[in-house]
């Protein structure tokens, strides 16, 4: 309803109008379709999990490069899945990993119809394509800034063109057209050209934009005044696209009037762009790493003139073996660990990345540090060699994602991708890092095993302590939040660890800090987490008759009675276990299996106080009775308020 | 459990210390102090940003932002007490401190501006390095401030930025004199910048970017650490004292202008202010001052002095209007603009030249009118004739052609002030409004003026368009119509311009018909369509009668008169209530005149034409009005040796009545003024008037008068004059002042005055009547103001009339009275 003020949903007509319309565009060949019919296995793992809202698996699938936006046989496509089964976490991450939802097309709208709340539908519209870009768009939008960009100087080629003088770099250059590539490879030393006087200026500036990611000009700037007329100026951009072995310029330029066509043409090119340099970054800049003694490193001296074009080196230290488990001295101490003396009989190793600082500026602190007046912005006869304090994996991490946009990586670097990447303000690492933690990390947690989770029951990947410092320390609120949640789910096995309260007591005086408040963030999303993990039985379960019933009681009444309904599937799980049964036996579509009643009451069920309650019904209402009392209890012992 | 998880997932233990113990915060602050201090010496270019980044990433990492913040701020604070101030306060020699109000000889002024820039340059130094020198530690330090941003805010604490610019406040600028307690450097630098503004305002040349930039760095500082844009110090400490200095300055020039210089001079002196002080807020002082010291030009320069210089005596506005100074009036406009959007002065000293301008107009066409009035009625009697002849026809010319030449003036006087208006005064609305109302009080000033305007159209539709073409025509009555915009009393000029017009038509004087049928589309749509209505019918009127007197010689040819001798008949049938009244009425002081008594032959005509009339439009009447009609006669004179002369005389009506009467006598008889009266009827005026130009008009004398004067006796004795000679076969006998439009003497103008009151009592009980029966119920005043609105297109009715109007209206039992307080009045149905 609320929606209604600002945008209405469209007609059914005037959806299957342009439906059809779509589809006769893509028979012609026109565009490409959005969403491909995909019935390969991956993507049927994918829409599966995103029925079931398994966020792991989502992250696995999505990083092995499965097509987020095609469809099953049935037409869906995990976005539309994901939103209509519910699952908030999921359909963000699908979102923020490029899932399409644009208003006016026929999955765009089903998108948005079919979503199961406001909430949802919400988040939906927030991604709609005029606000969230192509996730490549930031990379693009900064190679093109290049061109206009006046501090800190980092071009190192100058071509005369006419009345103006472009600065450009030699590494896009190469990365992006075989015939720079060429030509600066015979004499990678060149640091001016002119333009042949045949060529018109505006023709080569347009090429070079192109080649620099930026936008398709909107006209050609010909005409009077400019000496070239139109045709003149395409004749010349024909012949440089010709030149410069780049076919699709042309095009990139003819068909602009479609908004569609246009930015799917520009989604192909960005990609097309980041693969160049990507292909260019991993045949320059990590063939040339070099792997050298730490205390060596001063003697590597690299001159200006090299043929990777590089202008700074960046330097990682590797890490002492045996600092790997430095840590241990005590799970009181911060999750960070202390620097270890190496040991005397190891020689440190380091490993230098020749750079562009073109590229480097995306992070911020590269882009203060050389326009800065330090010794850093300074030109010596030499490159400069910059430590970064990092790993040599994750400073390759970090270059990749800085060179192309891409940022895959593993659980066990993720935290320190978090860190370094807070380090250098580059946030959506950062985020990209936390997503990696709070999607992979969850372990199995489907909610079914999460719950009855108890002690040594599940591996757990990570220590979620750690995790949750370094969320306070980074300042990432969805951290935050994952480790509540994670706590939540597996609250039993934590409540009674003197860590756990140690935590809780880190959470209080973080908030004191802050502000005089009365409550403590951390034991606040617990509970929220808590309550979710036991409503969220009941709401799955889909009897709405008793939700109705209990309207009208206490708060408290509802959520015991809730629990009563969630013991009864949980009953049945165990059941299925029992019997060797696959957890999912009979969920097809919903990720819990619809309650059955009256099948609960043959094993013996315990609380966790070791009581042997009547059913798991109210097994459950007093685990949560106890969950609570035991934070309370925890809040006593610190002497906090709450 | 926890033990294996850690194994699984590490955070980078680099670089950072076991457990944020203070050794590890003192070991990078040393290092980190250290090198903010090379960077106070200017020493930076070894450091590396990236350890020194380190350093304070390390150290927010072991939770001791707060720590770090604190002591970088003590470090600035040490940096800035110490070295910086030292050098600022040497930079200040004595000459600065002493002389604080005005300088009086002009060494000292030299003097003390050298040890001004010196200050100020000083001051300039310090003030860029600090700023360096901030930039380059918060950029260090960004990973605190980022990081902590959050934190530092809750605490009420500003970025280290902000807080190093306070320090700069408290410890440089507010550092006293070591010589003396309640100077600190800040006043130092106001007075100094202020002298130099001075200096600048007298004519010296400064070095502008230096107080420039001084200002600028106390725009960029603030009273307080959370730096709202209101308490810049250039606003709390500086602008208060600038703009009062400034106010004093100009309020002298104001004065010293005022008695020196012309209303021109002033003008451009001002305009060249303007711009000098524009100029310096963006080059030498602040922006932000702009709006304000325009304020105070605007207040001390202009609106304290504008009134005085527009009415200068000789250089004024007067003397600009007078001699068309275009650009002068266009600066003392703009100037007037600035201060005032009702410009009051100037246009009131506009109004007021034009009103006089007007007036001497005025004056000048009345007292031309009166030198002609004394001479007519001085007129001599008869004996010498031609003499007296001339002379008579004189006045008559005079006083229209004063009519003429008024509105030529005022016209003349229109396009005078139209142009000042475009070119000097920018077309503003207010200004145009004023000259209207100038124009139009003075027109209406005096009764004349509906008259004079409806002459001047007669002039011009009877020769005065003769050869134009057809765009000269078209301006010249668009012209007239300016004026006519002007005059209130539309109704009457309507009426004068009937009565001309009626006039025009008859005597089929008019030039052109289609510009005459110009100037009613034109009246039509400046004044409407009602007051055009009786006119257009006029000429419907004139258009029927032709139609009517070529049917009426078919009808006649038809009927087969044998009677040869017949008379042809040209006529025009009027409508009456259409035509001015004086035209058609029979009465005279209210009682009903014979009409009088044609020859035969002519009535047998008259007969026959009603009866035709009659046939065709039952149940109308037709009133004979022979006093607007003119024959053609052909007359034998016998001369006494026997010849035979005929000429073709072109009469009046009556004349060919008097004429026809000496048919049956023989040449020595004669008949006496009372046997024509007798025996014709007509009316007395009319009679003498006609004997007068039969008998008394030198070229026209086809009757011999005994004795002979200018004067018709009753007794006098009228012969036909055979003798009578022309040059000319056809001989055309004007009506002595009886055929032209001319200025009305006073009886006939009281005469259409009455007529005009009547005429508008009828509108006025007919507006109340309106309103009433629409309104049902209104109170007097309403009623007044309403009857007021609607009557305004047409004239300004008097108050006093429409309360008489209201009361016949009560008496007549239209109206009645509902209610005393306040007077309301109903309607009867």
């Amino acid at each position: 309803m609320e929606e209604k003020e600002e945008r209405t949903v469209i007609r059914k007509d005037q959806l299957e109008i342009s439906l059809h319309n779509e589809k006769k565009l893509i028979q012609e060949g026109t565009i490409i379709d959005d969403n491909p019919l995909d019935l390969s296995e991956p993507f049927r793992e994918l829409c599966e999990a995103c029925r079931k809202g398994d966020l792991k698996v989502c992250q696995e699938k999505i990083t092995e490069g499965v097509n987020i936006n095609a469809r099953d046989p049935y037409d869906y496509t995990p976005l539309i899945l994901a939103s209509l089964c519910g699952h908030y976490e999921v359909a963000q991450l699908l979102l923020e990993s490029g899932a399409l939802c644009e208003r006016d097309t026929f999955q765009g709208e089903r998108c948005l119809y079919n979503a199961l709340n406001d909430r949802i539908r919400n988040l939906l519209l927030e991604y709609d394509y005029s606000k969230s870009t192509d996730p490549l768009q930031p990379l693009a939008a900064h190679t093109a800034s290049l061109l206009v960009r006046e501090q800190p100087k980092t071009s190192d080629i100058e071509v005369d063109a006419g009345d103006e003088t472009l600065y450009l770099h030699k590494f896009v250059l190469a990365a992006r057209s075989p015939y720079f590539r060429q030509k600066l490879k015979t004499s990678p030393e060149t640091t001016a050209w002119k333009l042949p006087s045949t060529i018109p200026p505006q023709a080569f500036g347009t090429a070079i934009k192109y080649l620099y990611l930026g936008e398709p000009p909107r006209d050609l700037r010909s005409g009077p005044g400019t000496g070239f007329t139109e045709s003149e100026v395409f004749a010349g951009i024909n012949k440089i696209a010709k030149y410069l072995e780049t076919d699709t310029l042309v095009d990139s330029i003819l068909d602009s009037g479609d908004r569609r066509l246009a930015r799917q043409r520009r989604t192909t090119e960005i990609a097309r762009g980041r693969d160049q340099l990507e292909e260019w970054f991993r045949d320059n800049v990590l063939q040339n790493k070099i792997e050298i003694d730490t205390t060596k490193v001063s003697d590597i001296k690299w001159d200006h003139n090299n043929p990777i074009f590089a202008d700074v080196i960046l330097q990682a230290d590797e890490l002492p073996e045996d600092d790997l488990y430095g840590e241990e001295v005590g799970s009181t101490g911060l999750p960070i660990g202390p620097i270890e003396s190496s040991g005397a009989n190891k020689s440190q190793k380091s490993v230098l990345f020749p750079c562009h600082r073109a590229m480097l500026l995306r992070s911020e602190f590269f882009q203060t540090m050389f326009n800065s007046p330090f010794r850093e912005a300074q030109m010596k006869d030499h490159l400069h060699i910059i430590p970064v304090d990092c790993s040599p994996d994750v400073l390759e991490i970090i270059l990749t994602f800085l060179y192309t946009e891409r940022a895959d990586f593993a659980l066990d670097v993720s935290v320190e991708v978090l860190f370094a990447a807070d380090m250098l303000f580059i946030e959506k690492l950062k985020t990209k890092a936390a997503v990696v933690i709070s999607t992979l990390g969850s372990g199995s947690m489907s909610q079914a095993e999460a719950a009855k989770t108890t002690q040594g029951s599940a591996e757990e990947d990570i220590d979620i302590y750690a995790i949750i410092r370094a969320a306070w320390m980074t300042r990432v609120q969805r951290l935050e939040e994952f480790a509540a949640r994670y706590f939540a789910y597996r609250l039993e096995a934590h409540i009674d660890s003197p860590e756990f309260a140690e935590l809780i007591q880190e959470s209080a005086s973080r908030i004191q800090k802050r502000q005089e408040t009365d409550s403590i963030e951390l034991l606040d999303d617990i509970r929220f987490y808590l309550n979710e993990r036991f409503r969220l039985r009941f709401d799955d379960a889909g009897i709405e008759e008793m939700m109705e019933e209990s309207a009208q009681q206490q708060l408290i009444d509802q959520v015991a009675a809730d629990e009563d309904i969630e013991k009864v599937t949980s009953g049945v799980e165990e059941i299925d276990l029992a019997s060797k049964a696959p957890t999912q036996a009979n969920g097809d579509r919903l990720p819990e299996p619809p309650a059955v009643n009256g099948q609960g009451h043959h094993t013996v069920i315990r609380t966790l106080d070791g009581e042997i309650a009547d059913d798991e019904l109210s097994r459950d209402a007093i685990n949560y009775q106890i969950l609570m009392e035991k934070l309370d209890q925890i809040l006593e012992r610190l002497n906090l308020d709450a | 459990m926890s033990m294996r998880a850690r194994q699984k997932i590490r955070a980078p233990r680099r670089g950072l210390p076991a457990n944020g113990g203070t050794n590890d915060f003192e070991l990078n602050w040393k290092t980190l102090s250290g090198s903010l201090s090379r960077i106070h010496t200017k020493d930076a270019s070894e450091l590396s940003f990236e350890q020194l980044y380190r350093n304070g990433y390390t150290i927010v990492l072991i939770q001791r932002a707060d720590e770090l913040y604190d002591r970088t701020k003590q470090l600035e604070k040490e940096w800035l007490c110490g070295e910086v101030q030292r050098r600022v306060i040497a930079g200040i020699s004595p000459s600065l401190l002493l002389a604080k109000e005005v300088v009086d000889v002009q060494d000292q002024a030299t003097e003390r501006r050298e040890a001004g820039e010196r200050f100020l340059s000083v001051l300039k130094e310090v003030w860029d390095d600090h700023q360096t020198c901030m930039k380059m530690i918060t950029d260090v330090l960004m990973y605190m401030f980022i990081v902590e941003k959050d934190r530092i805010m809750s605490q009420k604490k500003v970025s280290i930025y902000s807080a190093a610019m306070a320090l700069f406040r408290d410890n440089v600028l507010r550092a006293s004199m070591p010589s003396s307690d309640n100077i600190s450097v800040a006043d130092v630098l106001k007075s100094t910048t202020l002298f130099m503004i001075q200096l600048e305002r007298s004519g010296h040349m400064i070095d502008r970017t230096l107080v420039h930039h001084c200002v600028k760095m106390l725009e960029g500082l603030y009273e307080t650490e959370t730096e709202e844009e209101s308490t810049k110090l250039y606003l709390t400490s500086f602008e208060p004292d600038y703009l009062e200095a400034s106010a004093a300055f100009y309020r002298a020039e104001g004065k010293r202008l005022l008695e020196t210089v012309d209303a021109a001079t002033f003008c451009a002196v001002v305009y060249d202010r303007i711009a000098e002080e524009k100029e310096r807020c963006s080059y030498t002082v602040s922006n932000l001052s702009e709006s304000k010291i325009k304020e105070i030009l605007d207040n001390e320069l202009i609106r304290n002095n504008l009134a005085e210089v527009i009415n200068f005596e000789g250089t004024g506005v007067r003397v600009m209007l007078d001699q068309d100074r275009i650009n002068n009036l266009s600066k003392i406009f703009a100037l007037s603009a600035r201060v005032d959007p009702k410009k009051n002065h100037l246009t009131a000293a506009v109004s007021k030249r034009i009103v006089e301008m007007g007036n001497e107009i005025n004056a000048a066409s009345f007292a031309l009118a009166q030198t002609s009035a004394p001479s007519k009625s001085s007129a001599p009697d008869a004996g010498q004739k031609k003499d007296k002849e001339k002379e008579k026809e004189k006045p008559v010319n005079q006083v229209t052609s004063s009519a003429i030449k008024w509105v030529d003036d005022i016209l003349a006087l229109k396009n005078k002030f139209d142009d000042i208006w475009k070119n000097a005064f920018d077309s503003d609305q207010v200004l145009q409004s004023a000259i209207t109302t100038s124009f139009s009080s003075f027109i209406n000033s005096t009764p004349r003026s509906s008259e004079f305007l409806s002459l001047f159209f007669d002039e011009n539709l009877k020769k005065g368009i003769k050869g134009k073409t057809e765009n000269e025509v078209d301006s010249l009555l668009e012209n007239g119509i300016t004026l006519l915009r002007y005059i209130k009393d539309k109704d009457r000029f309507e009426a004068y311009y009937k009565k001309h017009l009626s006039r025009r038509l008859l005597m089929k004087r008019s030039m052109s018909m289609d510009a005459e049928r110009q100037m009613i589309s034109k009246m039509k749509m400046e004044v409407g369509n009602q007051f055009t209505q009786r006119l257009e019918a006029m000429f419907r009127d004139m258009t029927i009668s032709e139609d009517l007197t070529s049917s009426y010689k078919n009808y006649v040819r038809e009927q087969g008169d044998p009677d040869q001798k017949r008379l042809e008949l040209d006529i025009n049938v009027l409508t009456s209530t259409m035509w001015p009244m004086e035209i058609m009425s029979n009465t005279k002081d209210g009682q009903i005149e014979l009409p009088c008594i044609a020859p035969k032959e002519v009535e047998t005509v008259k007969q026959s034409f009603e009866k035709f009339y009659l046939n065709k439009h039952s149940g109308r009447k037709l009133a004979w009005q022979h006093s607007m009609g003119t024959a053609d006669i052909k007359a034998t004179f016998h001369r006494s040796n026997g010849k035979v002369q005929r000429h073709e005389l072109n009469v009046s009506t009556y004349a060919m009545i008097i004429l026809l009467l000496f048919n049956n006598l023989s040449a020595d008889e004669s008949l006496t003024f009372e046997d024509i009266q007798a025996r014709t009827r007509i009316p007395d005026n009319d009679l003498i008037r006609n004997l007068q130009s039969l008998a008394v008009a030198p070229k026209t004398r086809v009757l011999k008068k005994e004795p002979m004067s200018r004067d018709v006796k009753p007794t006098d004795k009228f012969y036909f004059n055979n003798d009578f000679q022309s040059q000319f076969l056809k001989v055309r006998i004007g009506v002595v002042s009886g055929g032209a439009n001319k200025v009305e003497n006073q009886d006939q103008r009281k005469e259409t005055e009455e007529k005009m009151n009547n005429e508008r009592g009828g509108s006025i009980e007919a507006a109340i009547v309106r309103i009433m029966k629409q309104r049902k119920k209104l109170t007097h005043t309403n009623l007044i103001s309403e009857v007021l609105s609607q009557l305004s297109a047409r004239f300004v009715p008097d108050v006093n009339m429409v309360k008489r109007r209201i009361e016949s209206l009560i008496d007549r039992e239209y109206l009645e009275r509902v209610a005393e307080e306040p007077p309301t009045y109903g309607y009867v149905a």
